[in-house]
């Protein structure tokens, strides 16, 4: 199927409550731009984000998955993102020995402060989706 | 493996361990109804135990049955076995104290489908299988053909780690070392990586259009214990009970994350698929990566703690911004 030249990518946001979901915040707060490809799913912690929520999102045609949380060391729940980062490394490799493409699910640490940072992974993570296309892996026509 | 002393020494400690009273239960393998087959023997009468069996063919793990029975089980286990039997002692679903494990070190299990596609021939028109060192002779009217292990074991006893239990409460046998040729049990693997992602993501597809979400592989897998599965919750539906392709993709991928750090490579799913999907292609490579990335292997430390309940301070940081 041919892609529509003003087509935009769609990402999934799972941003934990008390970082990553607070820095977007400020990210607004403060006016910084990022592109509004981002639909946000806020998670009390990381490490709530089920595989299945992942996979999910990519089964009903979402561009990418971004999952945000608290830097190592800062979780509110002192552990819940190193668990997180179990589930999400195992899904992300996974996925790539499937023929995912990689840069379809990324993971970031925000934390409540880092408002630029927030906007720089989503401008980063929006262009380079531009770049893959649009998701046809569950599409039946392929 | 046919070794008649090391049965007899089987179906001896069983009888004792049912009259004496210290297990309810035996679980090991009796002869199949098919040729060649063996098929599990789960029972409580001492008088069954004559029927017990080791060979080529004892493929089942049997480990499956633990959390099923109440009361003390001895049970029959290959190294393999012996791995998912410890990894249930650590989820809690298995006490120690409970099983008595009969254990058979294992130099590999005859895969009677490589066997029939080397000689052309069913199984039936076999006249026996046997196994000397690192060679399987199959004879076919009267004349004998040898084969490597390479070509008629199963691809996970190629790649095994650990044929002789290390956990066990009775020895059969002198202890066996892996003798096994880890790069011929990858074969499959290797090939697929070799495609470009989207030839791969399309292979995938193309197997996966074959289930028919029988959840033989679900059902026979020691690892996947849930008591409701996600595949039936209805609040939320995360996939549909009806084989589309994608739901069963979903399916499969989400069952070998699930299994992650609790799958031993022991071949149950694939052997249990009814439309031979290469389930075992996606398994080993959860079992790789989760061994890659936090290198641990599913039942080989008795006093691990399981996967998804610890952490490290610095693992796989690269894979997150």
């Amino acid at each position: 199927m041919e892609q529509r030249e003003d087509w935009e990518p769609k990402i999934v946001g799972f941003l934990c409550k008390w970082c990553s979901y607070a820095g977007a915040d400020l990210a607004g707060t403060s006016r910084r731009k990022y592109p509004a490809n981002i639909g946000i799913i806020k998670v009390p912690c990381s490490g709530r984000v089920d595989p299945l929520f992942i996979l999910k999102a990519l089964r009903l045609g979402f561009d990418g998955v971004l999952v945000s949380g608290c830097h190592p060391g800062e979780c509110h729940y002192l552990t819940g993102n190193y668990r997180a980062r179990r589930k999400f490394a195992i899904t992300k490799k996974f996925l790539e020995y499937l023929g995912v493409d990689p840069r379809r699910l990324q993971g970031s640490w925000v934390s409540a402060s880092e408002g630029d940072k927030f906007a720089h992974v989503v401008t980063e993570m929006t262009k380079q989706l531009k770049e893959i296309g649009a998701n046809r892996l569950f599409a039946d026509d392929k | 493996m046919i070794n008649s002393a090391r049965q007899q020494r089987l179906i001896d400690e069983a009888k004792a361990l049912l009259k004496q009273g210290k297990v309810r239960w035996i679980i090991g393998f009796e002869a199949g109804s098919l040729k060649f087959t063996t098929t599990p023997l789960i029972t409580a009468d001492a008088g069954d135990t004559s029927r017990l069996v080791i060979n080529s063919f004892i493929v089942n793990n049997l480990s499956n049955f633990l959390p099923e029975l109440e009361g003390r089980i001895g049970i029959v286990a290959k190294g393999c076995d012996s791995r998912s039997i410890v990894s249930l002692i650590q989820d809690s679903k298995v006490r120690r104290e409970d099983v008595v494990i009969l254990a058979v070190p294992c130099s590999g299990l005859i895969d009677l489908a490589k066997v029939e596609q080397l000689i052309g021939k069913d199984r039936d028109e076999i006249d026996a299988i046997s196994r000397k060192d690192d060679k399987v002779i199959v004879t076919l009217a009267g004349a004998k053909r040898e084969f490597s292990i390479s070509e008629a074991l199963y691809d996970n006893c190629l790649a095994c780690e650990l044929p002789t239990p290390q956990e066990y409460d009775i020895l059969l046998g002198e202890p066996i070392l892996p003798s096994n040729e880890p790069a011929a049990g990858q074969k499959k693997l290797d090939e697929l990586k070799k495609m470009s992602p989207e030839a791969r993501w399309q292979f995938w597809k193309k197997e996966l259009e074959r289930c028919i979400r029988c959840y033989a592989c679900r059902n026979a897998c020691p690892a996947c214990y849930c008591q409701r599965c996600f595949v039936e919750e209805t609040e939320p539906q995360w996939l549909l009970p009806i084989p589309h392709w994608q739901d069963n993709l979903m399916f499969q991928i989400t069952m070998d994350i699930h299994v992650a750090g609790r799958c031993t490579d022991c071949g149950e799913c694939q052997r249990a698929c009814p439309v031979n999907i290469p389930l075992r292609s996606l398994t080993k490579e959860m079992y790789d990566i989760v061994a890659d990335l936090f290198h641990f292997k599913a039942g080989m430390d008795k006093e691990a703690l399981p996967l998804m309940t610890h952490y490290e301070q610095e693992e796989a940081e690269d894979l997150i911004g």
